[in-house]
């Protein structure tokens, strides 16, 4: 393979890949290496790892299989972000570099590393057999093959997002959640539980549902809607997150305490200290008026039937928190109000 | 330890099948599956047209009969016809079992599981989960798995069989998170590694591990391969990584172009111009190519596939996928310009040979899927038989395995022969004085084969690549390993995949060189016809004293007499 020109083209750029390094062999610690080299228009990130592994340095270790986007192998994080390297241009990197000509490379986190960009995925395996991330068949195994069901296209479209789903961990590495608590769910389990919990063939509904409405089950999803943001394959993961929640209520019922017992510092946190975590609600990426809009009327819906996602584990003032405050109040205000006429 | 009742090497979609259908004929079997990579990353995931079966949900006069004759027919009369009758007939059922399971097929207005058309299938019997097939089925398949409690050795790269005089003791593998060289005694190994197409390289559109380790460990062991020589091409792979688009792109009206501008699918197919059959327009591209009307770059000669008069809306609304690769991988806007490809290697038909209950010639080892030839394509795959090939025929594999486990005592594996392994894979890391590039030896490898192994072949072409291949093999010898970890040496996996793509691409050209007429996707310049009379038989490629020795085995017929394929 080489990363060269076609004569047509108009030309190469050199970039430095910054690539993070670790070996548990030999290493204390993790350091970066960087390789620069001409990259030429349409060539994406994986091309160029590549080339760095088979020109320059042969160590680099990562992983990729099917190079089409299709296998998930190739998650790592590009310039801070979590995504495919083998669909990732490089110029495009480039284009948004906060430094010019340097593109860094790292593992995704929220998952064990083992070397280089290499991280382990079996904890992700772990949690979606612990939350029967299976379709657990109505139909007898002797009866199998005989006849289908019959499935309508509206439900068919309930799941088939959520079955693009590539387990490639972008969303795994982007969750704020998982930063402060490994044993939490994940976005891509709770995807996948959704899906199953959708699907009329499905008999493990309620004990699926249970198991999610534990610690570190559903309830302990900020909406930050990073995974959202960051899935490779562009899924409404929060769609299902939200699904599952309102499932959980209404099969549950509204006095299943799970969850309910973090709404109040969820309120506290942003009423009184005035902060919050830039991560907790999508507020940097999306806006103030946005996140108020899209997001908060479901979150009152949850503070009006007692539950609220947990508070932020780490806290950080956001710009345009006053403003932020002041249409929280009026929204609250709001809000209760309709509670209120609503059980007259 | 005690020993395996099964080991199954893959976790596609035929080692998958195998395991479930272990489980299920017998819960108290000891079953493990290693994998190179992640079972969900196995390039199953990648097929996206669908699965064939005779369900007469679309076409109500179709029938599996129908779907026999289609698929011997497409596959020049080469395939077992008692094989293709089980491939057929299990269809129906397999595909339901798949949806009982939870596979989200896409559904038709009648609520039951949607059917296409598809490629030289004479009614619509393409079953398909939107573009997305293979991965759902895969996904489907690896669920139940979990659900079902399958021990899985993921990221263990398989090496060889441990074998006693006619008898395998089991396997011998590389567990990649610790470099270290482990033994899987077992009664029986179920080879399921999928297929050897990527041994084109950049002209495949195979994920980089399909190298064919399975079908090179069984020829090391000494068990036959059959009909190596038969790859499909597919016309229009990306230029620069062979990727693969889809031939929905002409079957919304995009244009082949040479670099005359002329639409040159008017000299081969007149009628049926670009949406003529996968061979024959994949002939015609590298005849375009060949006769210095390509397109010239450094990543090699190409053609256009033009869909810029499409306009802007249709591709974006329909073709989507193919705009995103472009984009991704060539750095083509198809609304701007056409897109750069030439045929790709896409397919192995060849494989380990098996006989109809996936058995090879060695007591307590059999092979499925890509990787094992019963035969059922014969010369030519059809569009959504493999899919098809990988679930009928992994099942058997896993149903004929757990019955039979009780037969064999493997011996042990002993300490010697695992350090043994590990001497020869890891005596590779520093040769002494000049050395080999990795890189340039699979460089050379895949255009060789592209070259004089590739869509025409010819006796001195085939010399040239039989050389060039022997010549590589010896450069191997002084490859070096850049990486000297034991924790995940992805390089040291790349030079062993090297290593079985070399010893595999000699029987490919061996096979081609012997084959002396055209049949399916063999094609030879200098023998252009089929002939019956000579060659209407398998080849076998065995290993005998380091050697390729070549050996032929009867078609089985018994339902459809040879006839002239034509369509
Ligand atoms: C782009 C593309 C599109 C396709 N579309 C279709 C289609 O629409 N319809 C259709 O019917 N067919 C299609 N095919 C063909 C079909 O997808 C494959 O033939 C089939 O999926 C092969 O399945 P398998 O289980 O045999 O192998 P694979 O899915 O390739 O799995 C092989 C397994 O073996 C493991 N393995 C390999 N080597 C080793 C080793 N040394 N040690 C340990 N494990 C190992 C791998 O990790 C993997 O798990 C397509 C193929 C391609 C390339
Ligand atoms: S919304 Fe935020 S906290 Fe919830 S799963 Fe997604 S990334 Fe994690
Ligand atoms: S949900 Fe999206 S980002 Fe997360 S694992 Fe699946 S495909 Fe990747
Ligand atoms: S290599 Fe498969 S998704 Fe990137």
């Amino acid at each position: 393979m080489t990363v060269s020109t076609d004569q047509h083209k108009e030309g190469k750029k050199e970039v430095t890949f910054r690539v993070f390094r670790f070996n548990p062999q030999v290493d204390s610690k993790p350091y970066f290496d960087d390789y620069t080299i001409p990259v030429e228009r349409g060539v994406t990130v994986l091309r160029s790892l590549n080339y760095i592994k088979e020109h320059i340095d042969g160590s680099v270790s990562f992983r990729a299989f099917c190079q089409a986007g299709i296998c998930g192998s190739c998650g790592m994080r590009v310039n801070g972000l979590s995504q495919l390297a083998c669909t990732t241009q490089v110029w495009d990197v480039l284009a948004k570099s906060r430094e010019p000509g340097i593109i860094k490379v790292e593992p995704l986190r929220n998952l064990p590393l083992i070397k280089d960009l290499i991280v382990d995925m079996d904890p992700l395996v772990g949690k979606m057999v612990h939350y029967s991330n299976w379709v657990d068949s109505t139909m007898p195994e002797a009866q199998m093959g005989k006849k289908e069901f019959l499935i309508s296209e509206e439900e068919f479209l309930r799941y088939d997002k959520a079955t693009d789903c590539i387990l490639c961990a972008s969303c795994v590495s982007e969750c704020s959640i998982l930063r402060a608590n490994k044993e939490y769910v994940s976005p891509a389990v709770l995807l996948k539980s959704y899906r199953m919990n959708v699907d009329s063939r499905d008999a493990s509904h309620d004990q699926r549902l249970a198991e999610l409405v534990k610690d570190h089950g559903v309830w302990d999803c900020t909406h930050c809607y990073r995974c959202q943001e960051s899935c490779v394959k562009s899924i409404p993961i929060m769609d299902a997150i939200h699904g599952i929640r309102e499932d959980a209520i209404e099969s549950r019922g509204k006095h299943d305490t799970s969850g309910s017992k973090h709404a109040e510092a969820f309120m506290t946190d942003i009423e009184k200290k005035g902060k919050l975590i830039e991560a907790t609600l999508p507020i940097r990426t999306n806006g103030v008026v946005w996140t108020l809009q899209n997001l908060l009327p479901m979150a009152m819906k949850m503070i009006m039937k007692r539950r609220t996602p947990p508070p932020p584990p780490l806290v950080k003032s956001v710009k345009g928190i006053k403003i932020f405050r002041a249409m929280f109040k009026e929204m609250t205000e709001h809000v209760k109000q309709d509670h209120k006429s609503h059980n007259k | 330890m005690k020993p395996f009742d099964i080991v199954i090497v893959g976790g596609g979609g035929a080692g998958l099948y195998a395991a479930m259908e272990a489980m299920k004929t017998n819960p108290a079997l000891n079953i493990a599956v290693l994998s190179k990579v992640y079972p969900n990353r196995s390039h199953t995931s990648a097929a996206q047209g669908g699965a064939n079966a005779a369900l007469g949900n679309k076409a109500k006069d179709d029938t599996v009969e129908m779907h026999i004759f289609d698929t011997i027919k497409g596959g020049d009369y080469l395939a077992d016809q008692d094989a293709v009758d089980v491939l057929c007939s299990e269809a129906p059922k397999i595909i339901r079992e798949l949806e009982n399971m939870g596979t989200p097929w896409s559904r038709m207005e009648d609520n039951t599981i949607a059917q296409r058309p598809f490629g030289g299938a004479g009614r619509p019997r393409c079953c398909y989960c939107s573009d997305k097939t293979g991965h759902t089925i895969l996904q489907t398949l690896y669920e139940q798995c979990l659900k079902k409690g399958v021990i899985f050795f993921n990221e263990y790269f398989a090496l060889n069989l441990s074998v006693s005089g006619s008898r395998s003791n089991g396997l011998i593998a590389m567990n990649m998170k610790t470099g270290k060289v482990e033994a899987f005694q077992a009664k029986t190994v179920i080879l399921a590694t999928g297929g050897y197409a990527k041994m084109y390289w950049n002209r495949s559109s195979n994920a980089a591990g399909n190298t064919g380790d399975g079908q090179a460990i069984a020829y090391r062991a000494g068990i036959p391969l059959k009909d190596m020589e038969f790859v499909q091409f597919h016309p229009t792979g990306l230029r620069k990584s062979g990727l693969l688009v889809t031939e929905g792109a002409r079957g919304e009206g995009g244009y082949l172009l040479n670099k005359d501008g002329e639409r040159f699918m008017s000299r081969y197919a007149p009628e049926k111009m670009e949406l003529g059959p996968r061979d024959l327009v994949s002939r015609s591209l590298e005849t375009e190519i060949l006769q210095g009307r390509g397109f010239d770059s450094p990543a090699g000669k190409y053609l256009h596939l033009d869909l810029t008069h499409l306009g802007a809306d249709l591709i974006k609304s329909r073709l989507p996928q193919i705009r995103e690769m472009s984009m991704n991988f060539e750095g083509v806007d198809p609304i701007e310009e056409p897109i750069p490809v030439r045929p790709t290697a896409h397919y192995s038909m060849g494989g380990i040979d098996t006989d109809n209950q996936t058995r090879t010639v060695m007591e307590g080892v059999y092979a499925a899927g890509e990787c094992g030839c019963v035969s059922v394509h014969g010369a030519n795959r059809l569009g959504g038989n493999s899919l098809l090939d990988i679930l009928v025929f992994g099942r058997i594999a896993g149903r004929t395995a757990a019955e039979e486990a009780g037969k064999f005592t493997p011996g042990r594996i002993s300490e010697a022969e695992l350090a043994e392994q590990f001497e020869e894979i890891r005596g590779g890391m520093h040769p002494s004085g000049r050395y080999e590039r990795y890189g340039e030896l699979r460089e050379e490898l895949g255009q060789t084969l592209a070259l004089n192994v590739g869509i025409f072949r010819e006796s001195s072409l085939l010399q040239k690549g039989i050389s060039d291949i022997a010549e590589l093999k010896e450069r191997f010898k002084k490859v070096r390993i850049s990486d000297s970890s034991d924790v995940f040496n992805t390089n040291l996996m790349q030079v062993l995949e090297l290593k079985n793509m070399l010893d595999l691409a000699e029987t490919v050209a061996a096979g081609a060189y012997a084959r002396q007429e055209s049949r399916g996707s063999h094609t030879r310049i200098d023998f252009p016809v089929r002939d019956d009379a000579n060659w209407h038989k398998h080849t076998l490629a065995t290993l005998v004293k380091g050697d390729v020795t070549l050996g032929e085995k009867p078609v089985t017929m018994g339902r459809y007499e040879l006839q002239e394929r034509t369509y």
